[in-house]
């Protein structure tokens, strides 16, 4: 029954991950549906893009437009209102990013029809289309189901699921832009590379932080093989981003960065008040400290009270048993 | 003329400044940071200039300590001019995210510490602490302040405030956990909004006591509620002041001695802005054995130790020495065993200071209700 459209997203010429990732719902949903999975792109000088996308095996449907050079909300808008006018999808499925965001919400209302957004999994079960989504910082999943529609909206989180391995070519097939009319409520002005910074520890899942404990810089470097060891990157205090022993990007409290890590170790640092609060967020907290009086030891999962250049050895060995 | 109507020149009187350049002469920010305040003043005066010096990354590095405005010839306030320029930037909403959840927590949770409203007075618990009620009459009516009600390290504070009210046997209640923040950084961050809210609540809210006077344990909130809150009928007293009372009529006075050095730092909002210098020192020096030493910059020269202005949350680009560093070199060179203060941003920022200096064994950073509590208990 009816058809699955899936917008790709691309930026500079590359096809972004999410594009990929999902692949990874779509054909699922389309067997349960028993419907026809297609691919849509748009943009200007497709043929390379088109022709990686088609290795999923889906048909790809490219349009390619000079008007299409970069992207713009409203022109988005304005031909996929039309392409559902004409192919009439079952479920048109688009990335949840700044650009599925810009036009998603927009389009839903203009045609009326259901949106859920930032779904990381589709089903259809009882002639419904269910959608799963996370509520509470990904505490709880809930199952959303779509009102009937001739055509439902959905946007995929990135990230979510792993992008398949390509399998089968798809054909590619061009269709006519449906944009008629010259839009010009809004302009692209230009397109500025973000400057490729150091490692935003605010979206790191673990972090191995040292305070005023490590004494000197020549100490971190042991510290450095720990994270290593746990796929971690390296934080700091205050105090150590004061000595320059880790950089300032780096600083973790209310004068530095908020972090909210899955493990959070925390290795000679006493925990003042306003360190505490950039790292409250951290689901299990791991600390290390000589003074068993330490204010971190409120906040930590597991204290461990010793001294740190005799824990990190000892954890270090620890690893490379698990491992060998 | 309405507020509405005033341009950033009237606004900030930028037509009284005549250049002279004693508030960047005095700024205690310029030995690490880029920021010259006179500058700021002189550019801003042209309206079309002042989104590009609005961006500009030094606004950030005043403390707000006032120095300049003690020092202008003028009466102005020059900081004033980086405040209003900060204000655009916070309207704009381009802050950084630790000021954003900060001025946050200030609307929602009456603190900006990002903790529950609820917790406010967990401090109180297992202590003989007597709380207010609304209507009711009391002499001494205190003031908490956010910081010392959350931060473990200065709630020593309070817990020693009310020793030494209930020692001194005088008529006293702290506020309830309705209590809610002066607005201090909120202000100096530049929130106008927040800060226009939180006058007109807090006045009402304290207006509401039949309080004989309000005590304030921080001098953030004491000059902040003198200098901005110009409603509040009931008067306004820091601590020092109504300790140092206490101990001049004989209702406080210390078991034991403290055979210590002890050097006082005048905190810039209780000193340079809330013109408090004597009664801290005549209360260090009511302590039997302490000898007072004192700074080369004391009293309205003090050398502000850059926990004002917002800086809780938010970094300098500088990586120069610290003031706090430079208070507590400082202090070692006079041969202080204890460094004094009066505030919970100065103890927090100089204790970092001196851990971080590696002093910890030799020096002591101490709030003086912390010198003052242990000895009615010796």
């Amino acid at each position: 029954m009816g058809k699955i459209l899936v917008l790709a997203e691309h930026r500079q010429g590359v096809l972004r991950d999410i594009s990929y990732e999902m692949m990874a719902i779509a054909p699922k949903l389309a067997e349960e549906m028993g419907a026809e999975l297609e691919t849509l792109l748009i943009g200007s000088g497709m043929d390379e893009m088109a022709k990686e996308l088609s290795g999923y095996g889906a048909k790809v449907n490219v349009i390619d437009d000079p008007v299409f050079e970069n992207f713009n909300a409203e022109k988005y808008q304005k031909a996929l209102s039309a392409l559902i006018d004409n192919m009439k999808p079952a479920v048109l499925i688009a990335p949840h990013t700044a650009q599925g965001v810009d036009f998603m919400p927009s389009l839903a209302v203009e045609k009326k029809l259901p949106l859920v957004a930032e779904a990381i999994d589709l089903t259809y079960e009882d002639s419904t289309l269910k959608a799963t989504r996370t509520m509470y910082s990904g505490k709880v999943n809930a199952t959303v189901a779509f009102k009937p529609a001739d055509t439902c909206l959905v946007t995929i989180r990135e990230g979510a699921v792993e992008a398949p391995e390509p399998a089968a070519a798809g054909d590619v097939e061009k269709i006519e832009s449906p944009l008629k009319e010259d839009l010009s409520y809004r302009q692209f002005v230009e397109y500025i590379e973000a400057e490729v910074g150091d490692v935003d520890i605010t979206q790191s899942e673990i972090l191995v932080a040292v305070g005023r404990g490590l004494k000197e810089d020549k100490n971190l470097p042991d510290i450095e093989e720990l994270a290593m060891a746990i796929k971690a990157d390296i934080a700091g205090s205050r105090a150590a981003t004061d000595a320059g022993w880790i950089p300032h990007d780096r600083q973790v409290g209310t004068s530095g960065k908020t972090v909210k890590p899955k493990l959070y170790l925390a290795l000679g640092i006493s925990g003042a008040f306003q360190h505490v609060a950039g790292m409250k967020g951290a689901k299990t907290v791991v600390a290390v400290n000589k003074d068993p009086e330490a204010p971190i030891f409120n906040v930590a999962d597991y204290a461990i009270v010793d001294d740190m250049f005799k824990v990190v050895p000892a954890l270090k060995e620890k690893l490379k048993e698990m491992k060998g | 003329m309405s507020i509405e109507n005033q341009t950033f020149t009237e606004k900030y009187d930028l037509l009284g400044c005549i250049q002279c350049g004693r508030c960047t002469g005095g700024c205690p920010v310029t030995v690490r940071a880029e920021l010259n305040v006179r500058h700021f003043v002189d550019q801003a005066y042209d309206e079309g200039k002042l989104d590009e010096l609005a961006r500009l990354a030094e606004i950030w590095d005043c403390t707000a300590c006032h120095t300049c405005a003690v020092r202008c010839p003028k009466g102005l306030k020059p900081l004033e001019v980086l405040i209003g320029l900060r204000s655009m930037i916070v309207e704009s909403g381009k802050v950084e995210p630790t000021v954003r959840d900060a001025l946050q927590s200030v609307l929602l949770e009456g603190n900006p510490w990002e903790k529950a409203r609820a917790a406010r007075t967990d401090w109180m618990e297992g202590l003989d602490v007597k709380v207010a009620e609304e209507g009711q009459e009391v002499e001494n009516l205190i003031f908490t302040c956010c910081t010392i009600a959350y931060d473990p390290r200065v709630q020593v504070v309070a817990k020693n405030m009310v020793k030494l009210l209930n020692q001194a046997g005088i008529d006293y209640a702290f506020l309830p956990e309705d209590e809610s923040c002066c607005g201090s950084e909120v202000f100096t961050i530049g929130e106008e909004g927040l800060f226009e809210m939180l006058v007109e609540d807090n006045t009402e809210y304290l207006n509401n006591f039949n309080a004989g006077r309000i005590v304030t344990l921080s001098p953030h909130c004491y000059t902040t509620y003198k200098t901005h809150f110009p409603d509040i009928r009931i008067p306004l007293y820091h601590y020092t002041q109504l300790l140092d009372e206490l101990v001049q009529e004989g209702s406080l006075s210390w078991k034991g001695e403290l055979q210590k050095k002890i050097v006082y730092h005048d905190p810039c909002y209780l000193g340079k802005q809330g013109g408090i210098y004597d009664e801290p020192r005549r209360l260090l020096k009511s302590i039997p054995g302490v000898e007072l030493l004192e700074f080369d910059r004391r009293r309205e020269r003090s050398l502000c130790c850059e926990g004002g202005g917002g800086k809780m949350w938010i970094e300098s680009q500088s990586t120069e020495e610290r003031l706090a560093d430079t208070r507590i070199k400082d202090a070692r060179e006079l041969g202080a065993d204890i460094v004094a203060a009066a505030c919970p941003f100065c103890v927090l920022t100089l204790e970092d200071a001196m851990k971080g200096l590696g002093y910890e064994e030799e020096m002591r950073v101490a709030e003086i209700t912390e010198l003052l509590g242990e000895l009615i208990e010796a």
